[in-house]
């Protein structure tokens, strides 16, 4: 299967699925309010665009969410490589942080919602932490990992032609991690992305997180929907940003000599 | 004419001794008392059967590994770290897959921050030696197997080590390959003179190669027997084969070879 033939197909899938789906609202097949047709969720669209959601432009919504989202990225990444290499690269500063990495990672941020609003309030503070704290740990994790796989022959050429610890570090160790902590960042990314519902349902007024689950309660399906359309395409663009970076950035990864 | 001074020799090993693991039981000794030496220029094959401790014995003069004891000298001195006047040149090229031919190759004079001004004009003589002239800004993964392992080569000799450690370089190469491999090492190692400690299980590739054969015994690894090599330089693989001097040689040392591959296939059977 060539490269265009899978576009054809994968394309062909999703206008598929979209034609049922909306058939099952048009010929009634299911209640409209358990899965609003997508002749409806593009209703909805152009209302929101022209008269917000809940006194809060749709732009804005996608706008905010963007926003606290990648902050948080930035901020994670920019601390969580450095951390995540120096784990990798010292056993010493690795004994001492993986105990609590390891407890942290796994654990449902969601269960610390109660702690963030009394540490931080109800403002940005928590929702950037809520974010930042699970896209920090997968970081962490992964530039660790990468950072331990340089391969012994490597190392040991570049001594062999004068590199000094500095430089084994500088020209060998990272270079060689950094395909491995890019796919390790947009796995991070994706996990961040996720916690941005949890983060929005800290006292939030505004966000597409906060935004579906408010029209939630109000049965509001067609704007659920709209949302978590808007939520998924976001993360998807999130991800192919990623991945153009990467090509460009480190056209090395995965052809390892 | 023989020297009449006889120059000191760049590499001398003295007493080895080195075990891996450790307690009574789990310790197996790889090398037992090895001495040898290599002389200026010379280019020396060491031949064994696989497990022999022949890698090792290269690990140790590259400053990798530390015998337990005995004395790794180098021009008289100490070695105890690896470091830019020993280099060497893995079975797998090795290559740094996010620079260019020409900055692998470059790797070494700018890390001692070389000007480039001073080390361009070498690196092109390298990468034309090695044939490789016109594929300076490729990448290695748009490299060939056989290409790979030339820039290896090119580069661990740009900065014109004392001695260069060879551990089958040529191992991972199809025959064709091999062979072209092993007349452009010779073509370079005569232009530049280094001396080369070259590991090989192939008794042809160090009939062709080398001055000096040692072979080594299966584990613990002793050097079992030591051959000059007769034949005048330029070798060339057709006219050494019809020598007749070549099949009496090769038999010698296939003999000893097979002998110690013997021995190291019972001391591993289960």
């Amino acid at each position: 299967m060539n490269a265009v033939q899978r576009v054809a197909i994968s394309t062909s899938a999703v206008a598929l699925v979209l034609a049922i789906w909306q058939l099952s609202g048009s010929l009634h097949w299911i209640d409209p309010l358990l899965l609003p047709p997508p002749s409806e969720v593009l209703r909805t669209t152009v209302d929101l665009l022209t008269n917000g959601y809940r006194q809060v432009s749709l732009w804005q919504h996608i706008w905010i969410s963007v926003l606290r989202a990648s902050v948080a990225f930035v901020a994670a990444i920019v601390v969580g490589i450095p951390v995540g290499l120096a784990m990798g690269l010292s056993p010493l500063v690795s004994a001492v942080l993986e105990p609590f990495v390891q407890f942290l990672r796994p654990l449902p941020k969601i269960a610390l919602i109660p702690l963030t609003v009394v540490w931080f309030g109800i403002d940005e503070g928590s929702k950037f932490f809520l974010i930042f704290i699970s896209c920090f740990l997968s970081v962490i994790v992964s530039a660790a990992a990468a950072a331990a796989m340089v391969s012994k022959n490597r190392l040991r050429a570049a001594q062999t032609l004068g590199a000094n610890r500095y430089q084994l570090f500088t020209r060998v160790v990272f270079p060689n991690a950094l395909p491995e902590i890019f796919t390790g960042v947009r796995l991070s990314i994706g996990i961040g992305w996720t916690s941005l519902i949890a983060a929005e349902l800290v006292a939030a007024n505004s966000g597409l997180g906060w935004m579906v689950m408010n029209a939630g309660t109000y049965l509001r399906t067609d704007v659920v929907m709209l949302g978590i359309l808007l939520l998924g395409g976001i993360g998807y663009l999130f991800d192919l940003a990623l991945v153009l970076l990467q090509r460009t950035l480190v056209p090395w990864a995965g052809r390892d000599t | 004419m023989n020297q009449l001074v006889q120059l000191p020799p760049r590499v001398r090993l003295e007493g080895i001794n080195k075990s891996f693991g450790s307690g009574k039981q789990s310790a197996t000794v790889v090398l037992d008392d090895i001495s040898l030496q290599l002389e200026q220029g010379e280019l020396v094959c060491l031949l064994g059967p696989s497990g022999c401790g022949k890698s090792t014995i290269l690990n140790l003069i590259a400053g990798f590994e530390h015998a337990d004891s005995g004395t790794v000298l180098l021009d008289g001195k100490p070695v105890n770290k690896p470091g830019p006047e020993r280099g060497v040149v893995f079975q797998q090229p090795t290559l740094f897959p996010w620079l260019s031919v020409l900055d692998n190759v470059t790797f070494g004079p700018r890390m001692a921050g070389v000007k480039a001004s001073r080390y361009l004009p070498e690196a092109e003589r390298y990468l034309k030696l090695v044939g490789l002239q016109d594929f300076q800004r490729h990448m290695p993964w748009q490299l060939s197997g056989g290409m790979r392992q030339r820039v290896a080569l090119a580069r661990a000799w740009l900065p014109n080590p004392e001695i260069l450690l060879m551990d089958e370089p040529f191992g991972a190469l199809d025959a064709q390959t091999r062979l072209m491999m092993q007349e452009l090492l010779t073509n370079v190692w005569q232009t530049t003179g280094t001396t080369i400690l070259f590991i090989t299980h192939d008794v042809d590739e160090a009939l062709l190669l080398a001055d000096r054969v040692l072979v080594m015994s299966a584990r613990p690894g002793r050097i079992r027997a030591e051959f000059s090599i007769p034949f005048p330089r330029s070798r060339d693989i057709e006219a050494l084969v019809a020598d007749s001097g070549y099949g009496v040689l090769k038999q010698k040392i296939l003999h000893i070879v097979r002998e110690e591959a013997r021995k190291s296939m019972a001391g591993t059977a289960p």
